[in-house]
């Protein structure tokens, strides 16, 4: 019995310093201050992405203002949620990267592809070594008369649409968007589409706001909106009395 | 030169009696003799130009670059050892990164001439380093600041100026941008003057043909780039029809 | 006096976070047959996550060259990655020997590269298929670790389970009720066995449908790719 208690002791006094020696670098285990949804579409003459100015601490919607919005060059834009201190690491690898190509002077400029392709293999990397970024990213572009729409996430994966959504805009968005998206759209209808599925996510993502950025990659360049707030209306029958509902629906 | 031969010049770290320090001296005639490199801060910009002597005709135009980008926001121009003049460049823009990346902001131009400086200094301090044969300006523009220039030579002494001038020629470089009002000066018109610098200090009859590069930072977009071409012709074709038509008049 | 320490030691525990956990599946199967003198590889479209179908147009196959194509179901992640590594592998070897790569060789580096991850594994379920040197379609079926083995017909990914056993009464013609000779699958006999599989492995399986990429590997016409749509539920 004595004998028990006294190996017991001895670990619990080397726990701590054990666990100190043993991994003395601390990885991202957790996200701490994270965006959320980012949702892109394509159109006929350019890509349309937008994020939310919300950057949570928790539960706690921590940054109202916060950018989750990038113009990379002067035809790729990138959008992230996930862990916001992450992104802007993202943001200086990539500022680095495009300063880089300036200071060369040779035409040479990073595509929305190239972009998107150099973010799949850090996330992997960075995931490879057990201490990944933690994002979703959107990179969206219009070069040589060609729309991009691509995603990367914190595992890696990088694959192209014509929309595309991360977090909760997966649920809820992809399935509006699929349904909306025509190859012949405007980016004013897209804008508008992009309007309605954050609409619907700040009725139901408990972590979004409704003060949204939208990007453009046109023929004519990227731009970033200022941010600005989307009308809501709470007043339907579902929102104002739930039972009405629970005839048709379980939840 | 009375002291060449004393022993005295054989190493950087070593001073002759009368408080010389002959291998930077000798850096120092090294970017003396290259072509005439001009820099000037006007009112919405700054802007670099560099006389560069063509050492055969079989060159490919462009190419052996003198005149360097170093960030979004800074500019570099070469007086004298070419290589030696790239890896201070390369060096700037080691900076200029490191810096972005601690505060996230561009590199203030005085911290950037500052580290160059210090690092091109401390190539004359050992005996196993051979000090930077090349004077460089670098240009910057800051959203507060707006335009400034600065000089480093060998010695790495470092200076902020109105107009700077290096190279073959600089003394009568120099006399000519004193009488420019950069208080008034714009970029653009700029491009004439160094023109007209570089032509008066070229003599066609003795040097070698020469190519002119510039390079710049205007305001309007806070944005480095070199100077187009076209921009660079019509401006060396003005100069030399202006030197034409001085010589007739005379 | 040891009480205290007997006390903390559960709770000093606790508090650890689970660890980053590298791995994701994103579902996917992938059939590969070989025939006399073709072969058919291919791969499903859908990427999954979770209940979620965040796209259902990825390319899960590469051709390595005119007569080896490889296939891949696992963590998409993983899958782009050893495409790459193999694409790349098999380019410098043909520009440094100036022959086309062998199936049996693809095989083998597959097989290594796979090895060579064996304690951090590509999460990936791979098939191969080619002709080999005498222009004789064989497939290859591998493990996420590199164990394989030169078969006539596989099924790899989510849908292994509900296809490989069709495969086997279909191709080999095992389990068969009156012990029926083996006869070789024409080319539109296995693609219409190929197409009727992931179909019916679609039903059944979140992780399959959208499409199906099929490649066709002849010698005279090399490989030739196409899309068969599943349905999209």
């Amino acid at each position: 019995m004595e004998l028990h208690i006294s190996s017991s002791a001895t670990k619990a006094e080397n726990f701590s310093s054990a666990q100190l020696f043993v991994d003395p670098t601390r990885h991202t285990t957790a996200p701490l201050v994270t965006g959320g949804s980012v949702v892109g579409i394509k159109c006929s003459d350019g890509v349309v992405i937008a994020a939310d100015t919300l950057a949570s601490y928790g539960s706690l919607a921590r940054f109202q203002n916060f950018s989750r919005l990038m113009k990379v060059t002067d035809s790729c834009m990138l959008g992230g949620g996930g862990e916001v201190s992450d992104f802007q690491e993202i943001q200086r690898l990539l500022e680095n990267l495009i300063t880089k190509d300036f200071c060369f002077n040779d035409e040479h400029i990073q595509t929305p592809r190239s972009v998107h392709q150099y973010l799949g293999r850090v996330l992997y990397a960075q995931r490879s070594r057990l201490n990944p970024l933690w994002n979703s990213l959107l990179v969206g572009g219009y070069a040589a008369s060609q729309s991009f729409l691509g995603v990367v996430d914190l595992y890696g994966t990088t694959f192209e649409s014509e929309v595309l959504a991360t977090g909760f805009g997966v649920l809820l968005g992809l399935p509006l968007l699929r349904k909306a998206y025509r190859p012949d759209l405007s980016i004013n209808e897209g804008i508008k589409i992009v309007e309605d599925v954050f609409r619907v996510l700040f009725y139901r993502d408990a972590r979004s706001i409704n003060r949204i950025q939208v990007a453009t990659a046109t023929s004519a360049g990227v731009t970033i909106s200022e941010p600005y707030s989307l009308e809501t209306k709470w007043d339907f029958e579902g929102f104002v009395n739930p039972r009405s509902t629970y005839d048709e629906s379980t939840w | 030169m009375a002291s060449i031969g004393t022993g005295y010049d054989l190493s950087a770290t070593t001073f002759s009696p009368d408080g010389r320090v002959f291998q930077v001296e000798y850096a120092q005639k090294a970017a003396d003799s290259s072509g005439l490199t001009i820099g000037v801060c006007c009112k919405d910009g700054v802007v670099l130009a560099v006389e560069k002597i063509l050492l055969s005709k079989m060159l490919l135009k462009e190419s052996g670059r003198r005149v360097h980008l170093i960030d979004q926001h800074a500019i570099l121009a070469v007086a004298g050892m070419g290589p030696d003049g790239r890896q201070l460049a390369t060096r700037a823009r080691q900076e200029c990164e490191q810096y972005r990346n601690i505060f996230r902001t561009p590199m203030p131009g005085h911290l950037l001439a500052e580290r160059i400086a210090g690092y091109v200094h401390v190539h004359s301090l050992y005996w196993h380093v051979r000090p930077f044969g090349c004077t460089v300006m670098i240009g910057t523009w800051e959203l507060k600041q707006g335009p400034s220039l600065y000089m480093i030579d060998p010695s790495g002494s470092f200076y902020r100026y109105y107009g700077c001038a290096a190279g073959k020629g600089k003394q009568g470089a120099k006399t000519g941008l004193e009488k420019l009002d950069f208080r008034q000066l714009s970029c653009d018109d700029a491009l004439l003057e160094l023109a007209k610098l570089i032509n008066a200090a070229h003599d066609e009859s003795k040097d070698k043909p020469y190519e002119m590069e510039m390079i710049w930072i205007k305001s309007d977009t806070g944005k480095a780039s070199l100077v187009p071409p076209y921009l660079i012709e019509t401006v060396r074709q003005r100069a030399e029809q202006l030197a034409r038509e001085e010589e007739m008049a005379d | 006096m040891w009480n205290a320490s007997v006390v903390a030691v559960p709770a000093t525990e606790s508090i650890q976070r689970p660890d980053f956990m590298p791995y994701q599946n994103n579902g996917g199967t992938v059939v590969a047959i070989g025939g006399e003198d073709y072969c058919i590889v291919s791969a499903t479209t859908r990427l999954g996550l979770g209940f979620a179908i965040p796209t259902r147009n990825v390319c899960r196959y590469s051709i390595l060259n005119n007569r080896v194509v490889l296939a891949t179901a696992g963590m998409f992640a993983d899958t782009v990655t050893l495409h790459k590594v193999i694409k790349a592998r098999v380019k410098i070897y043909e520009e440094q020997q100036d022959k086309p790569f062998e199936l049996r060789s693809a095989a083998q580096l597959l097989s290594n590269t796979l090895y060579y991850r064996r304690f951090f594994p590509y999460y990936t379920f791979n098939v191969l298929g080619g002709l080999d040197e005498d222009g004789q379609g064989f497939v290859y079926g591998f493990d996420a670790i590199g164990s394989g083995e030169k078969v006539k017909v596989v099924c790899n990914g989510t849908g292994q389970a509900l296809i490989q056993p069709i495969l086997d009464n279909q191709v080999e013609r095992k389990q068969q009720y009156e012990n029926k000779q083996i006869t070789n699958l024409s080319l539109e006999e296995a693609l219409d066995l190929v197409k009727d599989v992931f179909t019916s492995a679609g039903e059944r399986d979140i992780y399959t449908g959208d499409a199906v990429d099929i490649c066709i590997i002849t010698k005279q016409r090399g490989v030739f790719v196409e899309t068969f749509q599943l349905k999209q539920d």
